[in-house]
């Protein structure tokens, strides 16, 4: 098998399975009193010390939820304790639609969305300084896009949003944690996902900084913060402190790996006289978004899928064909409604690069040259 | 005249016309607006063949009828108001 969806999510690692598996043999609940309880609790305390070291936060900023979805939900929804000082939120068109959902949600309860322009897929940091008015209380943009790869400068968007103390600064990390190194300490939220790096689905967390305060989505008991209720997963928590040191430890040596492998996939794709890259000098070099002009993304897929090799079109969580973060890139209907993505890790061989190079000659040279 | 809109809620295009919209409705109160979502109601829509492109703006007067494909401006939505009541 050729595994190339690693943006869509990645196979959990032997060692993080490890680490669930005994972590669940402490079946006490964190919030028991008794020695149990007391052994779960400081499990969760050493991984969540583990985590905030590793993205440079304090322990108690760390809020776990079941995955990215549900942390976008919570930032966004959550900032509704600040409608007393404004209703107007910034975001981009380079977003996920767990950013979009609670945007339009809000829309119907009293919020105003506006989106920034991009410029080459960029956020243009002067536009937004210019869009922030009296009533904007938060900007929300991903530091990675999830179809292009295209990475937000979040470090500078923050800095220059420190000069509005009334705007929260949001930022769905999602598809940069445990890839690239992030810097957190000019951003107020950031959402993230543990299966995006090795880890297991179900498990995410919110970065909350300790001077916000957010309207909790799961009303009830203190769990491992007032802002989200429920018996603390022990396990996963581990689980996922696991899969983030070793995604960590040796992030640069895997950021050259992958480049590598990018570059050998975009010098042999350009040869391809219909073929366009989408992802441009800003991408991570973890996705390669392409067009095939003449072939629906989903017929490219299902024929790489006959020789066991996966790639995606669009982010799977829209509908359509249409990939509005290419359109927004490229704003060409064509390019947007023939994209694929192509997306490696530092687990993808050579081997796997040429197996998908020669199932996508032979599919190109069936489906587009011979059509 | 009648403007059916089909949104999704995972739609940022039209989370973009929100605000449009909004000016829109409050300038045209002659108008019936209609918003339907593209997953919850299927039913609904089934027959107005919604393609890939989302939003989907019909208008609708008489028997005349003007589709609107994807995020459009004021602008763009005024003139086929127009256009539609010419």
């Amino acid at each position: 098998m050729t595994y190339l969806d690693y943006s869509a999510t990645t196979p959990t690692s032997d060692e993080v399975l490890d680490t669930f598996v005994k972590a669940s043999k402490h079946i006490g609940n964190p919030n028991s009193l008794h020695k149990l309880g007391v052994e779960a609790k400081n499990l969760i305390a050493a991984s969540t010390k583990q985590i905030s070291d590793i993205l440079g936060v304090k322990p108690e900023e760390i809020i776990y939820t079941s995955g990215a979805s549900e942390a976008n939900n919570l930032a966004l929804k959550g900032i509704e304790l600040y409608k007393n000082r404004g209703n107007h939120i910034i975001t981009t068109e380079l977003e996920h639609s767990s950013i979009y959902g609670p945007l339009n949600y809000m829309t119907e309860h009293g919020f105003e969305v506006d989106f920034v322009p991009l410029k080459d897929g960029l956020v243009d940091t002067d536009k937004l300084n210019e869009m922030i008015t009296d009533k904007t209380i938060l900007v929300s943009i991903s530091a990675v896009n999830s179809e292009t790869g295209i990475r937000q400068p979040i470090e500078e968007i923050g800095k220059m949003l420190k000069d509005y103390p009334k705007v929260i600064f949001h930022s769905d990390i999602t598809q940069a944690v445990g890839k690239i190194n992030v810097d957190l300490t000019n951003v107020d939220m950031a959402s993230f996902s543990a299966h995006k790096f090795f880890g297991i689905k179900g498990i995410g967390a919110l970065i909350k900084k300790e001077n916000i305060r957010l309207e909790p989505l799961i009303h009830g008991g203190k769990s491992t913060t007032i802002y989200r209720s429920g018996t603390p997963t022990t396990a996963l928590i581990a689980s996922m402190a696991k899969a983030l040191r070793l995604a960590n430890e040796k992030i640069d040596d895997d950021i050259s790996k992958v480049q590598k492998l990018n570059d050998k996939l975009k010098a042999n794709l350009k040869g391809y006289e219909n073929v366009y890259i989408n992802s441009n000098e800003y991408s991570i070099p973890h996705i390669l978004n392409i067009s095939i002009l003449g072939v629906k993304p989903e017929t490219m897929l299902h024929a790489l899928e006959e020789d066991d090799i996966y790639i995606s079109t669009q982010s799977a969580c829209s509908s359509g064909n249409i990939s509005k973060a290419v359109m927004a890139l490229t704003h060409d209907e064509k390019r947007a409604s023939s994209s694929i993505r192509i997306s490696i890790s530092a687990k993808t061989s050579e081997e796997d690069i040429q197996n998908f190079l020669k199932s996508f000659d032979k599919n190109y040279q069936r489906l587009v040259v011979k059509k | 005249m009648k403007i059916i809109k089909i949104n999704a809620i995972w739609c940022s295009g039209c989370l973009a016309m929100k605000k449009t919209w909004k000016e829109i409705e409050k300038e045209y109160p002659e108008i019936e607006f209609i918003t339907y979502d593209y997953d919850m109601d299927e039913e609904k829509i089934k027959n107005f063949n919604v393609g890939d492109i989302l939003p989907v703006t019909i208008l609708q007067k008489n028997d005349h009828e003007i589709r609107l494909i994807g995020e459009k401006t004021k602008k763009e939505i005024i003139e086929a108001i127009e256009n539609l009541n010419a």
